[in-house]
Parts: structure tokens; C-alpha cells; sequence
């Protein structure tokens, strides 16, 4: 009697958070699918229904964030990007107070956010933000040298800037072959963050 | 027994099924939630997110507002409407098998806070690039020599003053002109130089965030600023540890930055001397002793969270000189040697509740101490002592879409001595007072498209112990993205201390300012124009037998700008022309005279073009003013003749020459032209020839600026800032 009352209770205590996992993964699953703008902002308002339903899932607002992050590069309205931007920092800034947050990825996510912002403005931005982004992505690495993310957007944005002084990163193909390796061996089938294999092709083009 | 607990759980079993299927069977009665989202002005929203509370079922509204979904919910539900830039709507719905609902949504607070309604300094709805600069934008401006004042005369509404290098702002003098740093005053935010020589922001641009420029019509909370306040706020918390050192053609700096988990402390160091660079490249002052300044400056910043922000900034600078001085009349040389001391110290911290209420106190000192040897002649000797203690604060809440509130008391306390010596002569004064002010402002958002501000500052001055009002009210209509502005106010400001220290019952000088305008911004240009008419009463006048507070003026005039960031690809302009007409009737002009600072004609052509190819961004200036008038003894009348046209082309290169090391390069006036901003008479026409007139004119045709910049920590990259 005692072990199905200890059951029951287990059960019904998990049941909601077995729910929303499940609920979650096509959703997250959808957000690494998605390209264009009406599709993201579909994603994206499915995620604030998560946070607000499950606060206590961080990885809801992590990946709302990130979808904030695609739709600033996305729209073409000054006002929108800054906006979506300023919600994804308001977003990471809370999972980075968050113990239970991975903060190898919000730490990449924070390096991207600022890239997106120098793409809004590179003039204005780019000196004012490139010192953070190396940071940004250096300190999601000492965390986690193995993130795939951290890897490819630091190697893409130091190529960038080789590029910029005219030279060349060295570690380029290295640092894209070691992501691809890394991505590959992601499951999508936990409940982690997963985008970035786009960013590997992307990268492929900037040889 | 065995059997009985069996058949009891399976009968419980059975009852969990029972449950289930129930539940289940709950789930299967769908209901449906449909609708429309609006916003204020009932037009449809696209987009928005709308959604049962505590669910995650909802749906996004299409292009005509229209959204519809089903859900499992039984009884009363709350519908909530969420959109970016608005605020969360929600409704509640009793139990119904369907609904429609039409949920109008209005702007967030964030997007209401974020209308300045200035036309003064136009940043309208938080974008407007005009008057908000960043430290880039100033260094590679040519003709800035990184220097913020210099770089802030290339935009509308400053006047070409070139030999002193101070902010005159639409006709008004410089001393009309306040900085404050983090929202606390600076007594004294300029360099100490000699006769003819420019002076320089004692702060580098890299040390701000925001630098927020108003040519007037500046909020109720800045004090004693007749013309313009520049409002500049320090860099956040740096997270970045970061070490960088500077040499260049006049001196050599370094320092860094020490990031810790929620703070950072910045600490910088600069020497300057302008001897090897005045070897090089002569100028028309005969030095005895080389201009040399040390500086010294740290920050430390510190957020124990997201909602709580102090800082605590210190700067000293001292300053040194000797340069040897010839009388006009050629009669008599002297030695001016100087020597200046300035600290300046500002303490802020700033708490947003959860409730909304945002809190800020601060408090600042200024210090100066200055002593001048054969000051106006030779042996003699002055001494200036100043401080000023300026203590905020201030607290502020929205309390409905359509009202927000900002409430802020401050106080400054001033103490200056002075003393001229000459022979076994000592003549000393003093002044101590203080200025109270009790300042609110009430930021009305009537609908989306027309906003108000009715603010108003009491003040009370003890040094002649009286009580001002300035009252001031502003309106901003925003027309398909067109925002029109006006802004009627008045200002008070003390008279300068060396009136004051003469007669301490003069009144507050007044300005009475009415401001219109019209900006627009599109994607990479902005265009603006205003005009204004500005009203002075109660300046300080000397007449032949006393100083009184029976000065008065006027200053009117047009302003416009237009910047295109992207041209061409890389390419970016800005046109500044500003019209003034000024007189005024004060100090000792003694009739209604043009000041001698002012033009009636000042234009700014400025491009910028990155040249990804070597690394390098070039930036070409040419400013022009119409003639300054100055006063001809030998002609009937006061301030009856004009110099002739100031011209000057500037140049500045910026090379990226890795990711570590910035080279930057100015050169200004290249054309080599010989600008002339006054003319010195001899004191009578008994002197041997009559009157002789001696120009006014910059101590060198060019001033050549060269600079590594290096960093030389990890994590950071094109980075100037030590800080």
C-alpha cells in the first residue's frame, strides 16, 4: 500500500514536469528548423507560453532568447531588432543569476547577442562590443571547452576579424572541424541546448 | 486479509483508471477562444501572442488581428495578450463553449519611458543618433583631436570660438554651458591653458557610455545652465580585465581595468608635455617652462544585481606652465607661470524596485586650486580657491500609461577665495552660499502619438536669499514618424563668482527659452532643423558706478542638421548650419552689442570613409563661421567691426594596424589659413603710434595629434579604453 502511495506521489510530482518536457522538445526541435520570420515568431510565442505556464524551465527562456537573437537578424525594422535584443539580454541576464543554467551556453548566447548587435550597427557597434564577444565566447569555453556553439561563433568571428586586418585566422579549420565532430555527436534527443549546426555551414562558406 | 488488500487495491486501481479516463474524457471537451487583437487605435496587431495563463495553449494573431485556438480549460480562464513594446493584456472569461474577445493592447512602459520629449536635444523615443554620440563617433570626427568639446562644436547650434575651445551654445556665453558626469555636477570640466590656447575636456571620451548633448531646453533636473547641459553617463560594470598603454606626439597614458563577479575597477595614468612637440613643430608662445599636465583616474563599479548600480568615480589633474608675455604696446614682458590643481570625485547609486520606483542619490566634490604668477603684470600673483559640494537625489515611477513621475531634491554648497598680490599688497575675498532646489516633472503620454512634459524647478539661493521658479512645458506630436516639438521654459543660473564676489545681492540671471522644431529619422539619415528665441533678463551688468543686475538680451535663431550614415557603402556625412543673431546688454558691454563670441553664420561639412582595404577610417572636416565682431576704439560705438571668416580643414586617420595596436593621426586647420577672432587695442592713442592692434589668433596654423594606442591584455580587441 505504502509503495503505490509512494508511487502515486512520485508520480503526480513528475507528471507535469514529464509533460512539459515532452511538450518543450518538438518546440525546441522546431526552433533549429525554422529560418523564416513568421515561422520564428511562432516558435517564439509558443516559448513565452512555456515560461510563463513552467518558470521553472530555463531552458524555455534560453531558447527564447536565442530565437530573439535569429529574429534581430531577420527583421528589418531598427526598432524590432533592438527590441527583440533587449528582451534576449533581459533573458540571459536572469538564467545567468539561475544556478541550475548551463553557463557555458548562456555565455555563447550572450557573444551572439552582441554579434547580432554589431550587425545592426557595425559602425557604432563593432569597436564598441568586439572586446566583449571574444570575452564572451572565451569564458563559455573555459567552461565547457568542449561546446560546439562557443566553438564555431568564436572561430567565425576571429575569421572575421583576420579577415578585417587582412589576414588569416590559422585555427579556422580546425576549430570548424572540431564543432562538426562535437554537433555530431549531440543528442537531440535530451532536453539541451542544440542549435548552432547552421553556423558550421555557414562557416564552410567563409573559407 | 491478503485477498481483502488485493481486492482493496484493485478496487483503488480501478478508481485511478475511473480517474483518469475522466480526465482524459475532460481533455476531449475542447472549447474554443477566438478573437481579434487591436491596438489603441483599433488597428489590427499582427503577431501578438495570445494565450490561456498558466497554459500553453494559445495562438499567434495573423495579419488582420485575428487569432483563434482551442483549449481543454474549464471554468473561468484568463486570456492574456503579450506583444514586444506592449503591455500584457489579460481578460478574464468565464466558462463558455466558445468566445470571442477583442483585446486592445497599449505601449509598455519601456516604450513610453523611452520618449524624451526635448526638443532641445531631439533624442526622441530613444534612437534619435543626433546629440547622442559614443566615443568613436567623437575621435574619428576630423578636427575633434579626440577631444569631446572640440568635437561637440561641429554639431548645430555651437559657436566657432576657437581660441578659448569652451561650449557657446546659441549665442549664450560659455559659462551658460553645464557638464554633468553620472548626473552630478562638474565645477570645472575644462583644462587650464594660457592666453589664446584651447582648452580640452579634462576627461576622455572613452570614459563614457552615453554622451547626451542638449543645445537647450535641457530637463528641470540639470541646474545653472542658461544654454546647454552635456549630460555624460560612465561605462556599466566592464566584465572584461583589461590592461592598455598610449604614447603619443604630446605625452604617454596607461591604465586598466579589473573585472571581479558583479564589479570592475579602472584606474588610468597620463603624462603630458608639449616641449618635444613644440621643438618640432614650433608655435608663436615662447615657453620658459613646457605645458605639462599630469592626470590620474579611477572608477569603481559595482552591481550587486541587476536592479542596484553604484559607482564611484575620482579624477585629478595637475597643471604646470611658464610662458613669457610681451604687452601689446611692446612696453613690458612678463613671466605667467601656472599652476592648477583639480580633483573631482562623484559617488552615485541607482535602485530600480520591483514596484517600479527608481531610486537615485549622489554626491560630488569639485575642487580647483589655481595660482598665477605675473597674472596681469609682472610680480604680481593670483590665487583662486574653489570647491563645490553637489549633493542628489531623486525618485521617479510610472504610475499609469498615461503619467510618469520624477521627483528630486538637490543641494550645492560653493566656496571660493581669491587673492591678488602684488608688491606687500594683499587683497583677498571670498564667498561661501549655497543653491537648494526642489525640481519635479510630470511626463504625460496623452495617446501614442503626443506626449507632454510639465515640469517645474524651485530654487533658492542663499547668497541673496531668494526663491526662482522655472517653470517649463514641452509637447512632442509624432506624425507618421515625423516628430514636431516645442518647448517653452525658463532658466536661472547665478552670475559668475567674480560678479558675485563684487556684489552679493545680484539675482539669478534668467533665459526664457521658446524652442520648435521638427526631426526625422529614417534608417541611416536624420534631419533636423529647429528654432528658438531666448530671452535674457537680470544679467549681470557693470556700469560706471556699480554692478547691478540690469543686463538683459536676446538670442534667436536656426539650426539644422542632416546626417547620412551610409551614402555609399562605408560613407557617411553630416551637414551642420547654424543662423544666430545675439545682443545682449551685460558685463561691460554697456550698450545692446553683439558678445564678442558670437557668429551669425557657422557651418560644418563632415565625412567620414572606412576603408576596409588598409584597415583605416578617414575623416575630412571643414568648418566655417562668419566674422566675429570686436571693438574698434578709433570708431564711434562698442563691438563696431567684424574680423574676417573662419576657415578650417581638419583631417583625422584611424589605423587598425592589428587587434591590439590603434594608430591615430589629426592634423587640423591643413589649408594653413591664418584665422583671426579678435584684435587687442594698447590701452590709449597716447601710445607711441596711436591705438595698435594686435589679432587674436590661434598660438599655431596646425596642430598635428599622433597616437598608438595598445592593448595589452587577452580579451579584448580595438580598444582604446583602459576603462
Amino acid at each position: 500500500m505504502k509503495t503505490i502511495k509512494n508511487f502515486l506521489c512520485v508520480f503526480f510530482f513528475v507528471l507535469p514536469f514529464i509533460v512539459s518536457a515532452q511538450d518543450l522538445a518538438p518546440v525546441v526541435q522546431s526552433v533549429n528548423k525554422e529560418n523564416d520570420v513568421s515561422g520564428l515568431i511562432q516558435v517564439r510565442s509558443q516559448l513565452e507560453r512555456f515560461i510563463v505556464a513552467q518558470p521553472q524551465q530555463w531552458l524555455a527562456g534560453y531558447y527564447l532568447a536565442y530565437v530573439d537573437v535569429q529574429l534581430s537578424f531577420k527583421v528589418s525594422a531598427n526598432d524590432d531588432k533592438l527590441r527583440y535584443l533587449a528582451e534576449a539580454e533581459t533573458y540571459l541576464n536572469k538564467l545567468s543569476e539561475l544556478k541550475e543554467t548551463d553557463k557555458s551556453e548562456i555565455n555563447t548566447l550572450k557573444g551572439l547577442r552582441l554579434y547580432a548587435l554589431i550587425a545592426s550597427d557595425p559602425q557604432t557597434n563593432g569597436p564598441k562590443y568586439s572586446g566583449k564577444i571574444i570575452s564572451d565566447y572565451e569564458t563559455a569555453l573555459g567552461i565547457n571547452p568542449n561546446n560546439p556553439r562557443a566553438i564555431i561563433l568564436s572561430a567565425l568571428f576571429k575569421n572575421d576579424m583576420a579577415k578585417f586586418m587582412h589576414q588569416t585566422y590559422g585555427n579556422f579549420q580546425k576549430d570548424i572541424d572540431n564543432a562538426s565532430t562535437l554537433f555530431a555527436a549531440e543528442s537531440s534527443a535530451v532536453l539541451t541546448p542544440t542549435w548552432g549546426k547552421s553556423w558550421v555551414d555557414f562557416a564552410l562558406t567563409k573559407k | 486479509m491478503k485477498i481483502l488488500k488485493l481486492q482493496q487495491m484493485k478496487g483503488r486501481s480501478l478508481l485511478i483508471l475511473l480517474f483518469f479516463t475522466g480526465v482524459m474524457n475532460g481533455f476531449a471537451q475542447l472549447r474554443s477562444v477566438s478573437g481579434k487583437v487591436l491596438n489603441e487605435q483599433s488597428k489590427p496587431m499582427t503577431n501578438a501572442n495570445v494565450f490561456i495563463k498558466g497554459t500553453i495553449d494559445g495562438a499567434t494573431s495573423d495579419s488582420l488581428g485575428n487569432f483563434s485556438f482551442t483549449t481543454s480549460q474549464k471554468g473561468e480562464i484568463t486570456v492574456c495578450a503579450r506583444m514586444l513594446g506592449y503591455a500584457e493584456f489579460t481578460v478574464q472569461v468565464s466558462e463558455k463553449k466558445s468566445t470571442t474577445l477583442v483585446l486592445k493592447m497599449r505601449p509598455d512602459n519601456i516604450t513610453l519611458d523611452n520618449v524624451v520629449v526635448s526638443a532641445g536635444n531631439f533624442r526622441l523615443k530613444g534612437n534619435g543618433q543626433f546629440g547622442k554620440m559614443s566615443a568613436v563617433d567623437i575621435v574619428t570626427t576630423a578636427g575633434s583631436t579626440g577631444d569631446l568639446y572640440h568635437s561637440l562644436r561641429t554639431l548645430p547650434g555651437a559657436q566657432m570660438v576657437g581660441e578659448s575651445g569652451k561650449l557657446f551654445i546659441r549665442g549664450g556665453d560659455s559659462n551658460e554651458s553645464q557638464t554633468y558626469i553620472d548626473e552630478m555636477h562638474v565645477l570645472s570640466p575644462y583644462t587650464t591653458t594660457g592666453d589664446n590656447i584651447p582648452v580640452r575636456g579634462r576627461y576622455s571620451p572613452f570614459m563614457f557610455e552615453g554622451i547626451n548633448f542638449s543645445t537647450g531646453a535641457c530637463s528641470s533636473e540639470y541646474a545653472q545652465g542658461l544654454s546647454s547641459v552635456l549630460a555624460l553617463n560612465t561605462k556599466d560594470v566592464s566584465p572584461i580585465t583589461k590592461i592598455g598603454v598610449n604614447a603619443s606626439s604630446v605625452g604617454a597614458s596607461g591604465g586598466g581595468t579589473q573585472a571581479f563577479d558583479k564589479g570592475s575597477v579602472s584606474l588610468s595614468l597620463e603624462y603630458q608635455n608639449l616641449d618635444p612637440y613644440h621643438k618640432l613643430i614650433p608655435d608663436r608662445i615662447n615657453w620658459i617652462k613646457p605645458y605639462q599636465l599630469i592626470s590620474g583616474s579611477s572608477q569603481i563599479r559595482f552591481n550587486p544585481n541587476q536592479s542596484t548600480v553604484f559607482k564611484t568615480f575620482i579624477g585629478y589633474n595637475r597643471t604646470t606652465f611658464i610662458q613669457h608675455l610681451t604687452s601689446p604696446d611692446n612696453q613690458t614682458t612678463r613671466n605667467q607661470g601656472m599652476t592648477d590643481d583639480n580633483l573631482y570625485l562623484n559617488s552615485t547609486f541607482q535602485k530600480t524596485t520591483e514596484s517600479g520606483y527608481k531610486f537615485f542619490a549622489g554626491a560630488a566634490f569639485s575642487f580647483k586650486n589655481q595660482h598665477v604668477e605675473d597674472a596681469v603684470i609682472s610680480k604680481d600673483s593670483y590665487r583662486d580657491k574653489e570647491w563645490e559640494v553637489h549633493l542628489k537625489t531623486k525618485v521617479s515611477k510610472r504610475f499609469t500609461d498615461f503619467l510618469r513621475l520624477n521627483v528630486g531634491l538637490e543641494n550645492f554648497f560653493r566656496h571660493d577665495e581669491t587673492s591678488y598680490a602684488y608688491s606687500s599688497t594683499i587683497s583677498p575675498d571670498s564667498i561661501n552660499h549655497s543653491i537648494g532646489a526642489l525640481f519635479a516633472t510630470a511626463v504625460l503620454n496623452i495617446n501614442s502619438n503626443l506626449y507632454g512634459e510639465l515640469s517645474d524647478r524651485m530654487e533658492y539661493t542663499s547668497i541673496n536669499n531668494l526663491w526662482n521658479s522655472n517653470p517649463r512645458v514641452a509637447l512632442t506630436y509624432n506624425l507618421s514618424g515625423v516628430h514636431f516639438s516645442g518647448i517653452i521654459g525658463k532658466y536661472t543660473q547665478l552670475p559668475e563668482n567674480k560678479y558675485l564676489l563684487l556684489n552679493k545681492n545680484l539675482l539669478a540671471e534668467e533665459c526664457t527659452q521658446y524652442v520648435g522644431g521638427m526631426y526625422y529619422e529614417k534608417k541611416d539619415k536624420v534631419y533636423r532643423i529647429e528654432t528658438y528665441y531666448k530671452k535674457y533678463n537680470d544679467l549681470a551688468l557693470q556700469e560706471p558706478t556699480t554692478l547691478n543686475s540690469n543686463g538683459y538680451g536676446y538670442s534667436k535663431g536656426v539650426d539644422v542638421f542632416f546626417n547620412d550614415r551610409n551614402l555609399f557603402r562605408n560613407f557617411e556625412y553630416m551637414l551642420a548650419y547654424s543662423f544666430c543673431l545675439s545682443k545682449k546688454k551685460y558685463q561691460d558691454y554697456t550698450e545692446l552689442s553683439t558678445p564678442q563670441y558670437a557668429t551669425t553664420h557657422n557651418a560644418t561639412v563632415s565625412v567620414k570613409y572606412n576603408i576596409p582595404i588598409v584597415k583605416s577610417i578617414l575623416g575630412i572636416t571643414n568648418r566655417f563661421a562668419s566674422g566675429r565682431p570686436y571693438h574698434d576704439p578709433t570708431k564711434d560705438g562698442i563691438m563696431n567691426s567684424t574680423t574676417g571668416v573662419y576657415n578650417s580643414v581638419d583631417m583625422s586617420l584611424t589605423y587598425l594596424a592589428s587587434k591590439k595596436v590603434i594608430i591615430y593621426a589629426s592634423a587640423s586647420n591643413l589649408l594653413g589659413r591664418q584665422n583671426v577672432y579678435n584684435y587687442n587695442y594698447t590701452a590709449d592713442a597716447t601710445s607711441p603710434g596711436g591705438y595698435r592692434k594686435t589679432p587674436v589668433i590661434d598660438s599655431s596654423n596646425h596642430f598635428f595629434y599622433l597616437g598608438i594606442f595598445i592593448t595589452l591584455s587577452g580579451k579584448t580587441a580595438y580598444d582604446v579604453s583602459n576603462f
